[in-house]
């Protein structure tokens, strides 16, 4: 099999008089961990809805392994393999841990399917750390057991390529430590990633790939060392520590 | 998710009795306890009903409560677990009945065969209304169900014949299976009341498959579940359909016990009282849907009033269920029930 790509052409996405992507070309290797950066209000969670099927964009292409799913309605986006997380509500909040997680597990990419990473939602639970809260009610439970949820329930879907929207923001060091040995596993599995976070810890630690935007345009691309050493993007994150 | 509908969701007392224990271990869980025991005993009350010799009156009111409460198991359904009000569930139920009204007048088919066509036409009807709650608000539907039952009925005050025009359409009565007199009150009453237990089993049945679960999901993180590759519009309109498909069998039932059926039975007042019984009943406990067709049928005979106080009274009392107990007089009950067994261990415990 030729290995995954998400190509993006042209793209562009306007609210109003807001121009949140304004022609972004970006290539994602769909089997690596790919990091997007950027100021906030950049475009980054814009790229994603757009990407994912959330929103429609204003012009431009996008396609995965060579479909063109530019007009495809998110559930069909997903079912492809092309899951996303989300910066803020990640869950069900009133039904359990486990029933969330079955949630995915019953309509994602593999549905009816024998082979899949993990036969049961208990084993997803137990791969992201939560195993013992499957009874817990979703929207009783501490921020950082919701964040690794909002995982969970994307990894039931069975994500080829796993779009994580700021996983690290809010957790503590140890969680936010946790959470980047959990990314670290996922190309040894073979689901790819595709990184937002602000947490550049982390992004060092785990991308091999930056894509940097800014006001809807990208400014940079390559691998992490050389592009923070790029004088656009030192200039965008001019007086932030790198 | 705001802070609201966290705490909802674990405090809530109509939310807590579909709170879901056990996920894909079993296809569908069992139903707890006081269910079964709540279901035993409205059972055995049903069963034994005509034999306190309640009167004509009565057993009257007892199968009009059957056929609306039936009805209501399918508004609730919509309104309970997709969310989504609608004012045009009398109009469904008239599809249901004209479709069997018509039937028997022009090709002269009994209820039997005109039951799953009622149940099909009320279910692909109620899809058909249901396609703009895809693109417009809540309250904006409301106004186009509204619309759909004003059209319904002047379409069918001007079919002349094939409808019966402003006087409407007879049917005969049932031809029971097995020598059964289904034109006998008592016989009546008792099919009706099986169709009741058959909307509630399917009711549990849904709400607590894993088909009840996305829609759950669906209700609650809608971006969310199509994230994960649910088909959010497909399920929701699915919903009207069921919705519709408990209408159209309501419709028919109610046709068949009138014998005789007229536009305005389905016009936005009819609806208006479906919705008023579904929020006053609470749509969410199972129970819930019988207790609000129980209040508004049997109020006015029992409490002695005229339609126009009756319906201040419906008014007055929607209001104070609305301000005071969200989850409906049900609701409010379960969460009496719940305290108190609260209590009672907590007074165990020491
Ligand atoms: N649904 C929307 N409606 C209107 N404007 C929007 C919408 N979503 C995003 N925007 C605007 O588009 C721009 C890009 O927003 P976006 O959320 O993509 O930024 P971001 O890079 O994810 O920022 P952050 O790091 O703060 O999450 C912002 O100006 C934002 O206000
Ligand atoms: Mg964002």
């Amino acid at each position: 099999m030729v290995a995954a790509r998400l190509e993006i052409t042209g793209l562009r996405k306007k609210f109003g008089g807001v121009v949140a992507l304004a022609g972004v070309d970006v290539s994602i290797d769909g089997s690596g961990i790919t990091g997007i950066i950027g100021p906030n209000g950049s475009g980054k969670t814009t790229l994603f809805n757009v990407v994912t099927g959330a929103h429609k964009p204003t012009a431009g292409r996008v396609t995965w392994n060579g479909q063109d799913i530019t007009a495809l309605p998110a559930y069909r986006i997903a079912r492809l393999g092309l899951v996303r997380t989300f910066q803020q509500a990640m869950s069900y909040p009133g039904l359990s841990v486990r029933d969330n997680v079955s949630i995915g597990f019953e309509h994602g990419r593999s549905i009816g399917s024998t082979d899949r990473r993990w036969r049961s939602p208990d084993e997803v639970l137990a791969f992201v750390g939560l195993d013992g809260l499957g009874e817990e009610v979703a929207g009783s439970m501490s921020f950082g057991n919701l964040r690794r949820l909002g995982i969970a329930v994307a990894l039931a879907a069975d994500p080829v390529l796993l779009l994580l929207d700021e996983p690290a923001a809010g957790l503590s060091d140890s969680e936010a430590g946790d959470l980047r040995e959990l990314i670290l596993r996922f190309p040894k599995m073979g689901i790819g990633v595709c990184l937002i976070d602000h947490d550049m810890a982390l992004m060092g630690a785990v991308c091999d790939h930056f894509i940097v935007l800014n006001f809807g345009t990208k400014i940079a691309e390559g691998a992490p060392a050389e592009v923070l050493q790029n004088a656009k993007v030192l200039e965008v994150y001019l007086g932030v520590d790198l | 998710m705001s802070a609201d509908q966290r705490r909802d969701a674990v405090t809530a007392p109509g939310f807590s009795l579909n709170t879901r224990k056990t996920g894909s271990s079993g296809w569908l869980e069992r139903p707890p306890l006081d269910h079964i025991v709540m279901g035993v005993a409205i059972l055995a009350f049903l069963i034994a009903f005509p034999f306190f010799n309640p009167g004509y009156r009565f057993l009257s009111l007892a199968i009009t409560t059957g056929f609306t409460a039936i009805a209501l198991y399918g508004l609730a359904l919509q309104f309970g677990q997709a969310g989504i009000m609608s004012v045009g569930h009398a109009g469904i139920m008239g599809i249901g009945g004209y479709t069997a009204a018509i039937l028997a007048n022009q090709l002269g088919i009994g209820f039997w065969l005109a039951l799953p066509a009622s149940i099909l036409l009320s279910a692909l009807a109620a899809g058909l209304v249901g396609l703009p709650s895809l693109r417009v608000g809540g309250q904006h539907y409301i106004i186009i169900t509204f619309c759909f039952c004003a059209l319904l009925v002047i379409a069918l005050t001007n079919g002349g014949d094939f409808t019966g025009a402003a006087t409407g359409l007879d049917v005969g009565p049932i031809a029971g299976p097995f020598g059964i007199n289904l034109a006998k009150l008592r016989n009546m009453y008792y099919l009706v009341m099986l169709a009741l237990v058959v909307s509630l089993v399917l009711t549990y049945v849904i709400v607590h498959s894993p088909y009840g679960r996305t829609l759950w999901a669906i209700r609650e993180n809608e971006p969310l579940a199509r994230a994960v590759g649910i088909n959010t519009n497909f399920h929701k309109i699915g919903v009207f359909a069921l919705s519709g498909a408990f209408a159209g069998a309501a419709g028919i039932l109610q046709t068949y016990y009138l014998r005789h059926i007229s536009p305005p039975l389905y016009g936005a007042f009819p609806s208006l009282y479906l919705a008023l019984m579904v929020m006053l009943g609470g749509a969410r406990p199972l129970y819930g849907p019988l207790l609000g067709a129980i209040i508004v049928t049997f109020l006015p005979e029992v409490g002695g009033l005229d339609p126009i106080d009756s319906r201040i009274a419906y008014g007055v009392g929607l209001l104070l269920v609305i301000l005071l107990l969200p989850a409906g007089v049900s609701g409010g009950l379960l969460g009496l029930y719940r305290s108190m067994i609260g209590r009672q261990r907590r007074a165990e415990k020491g």
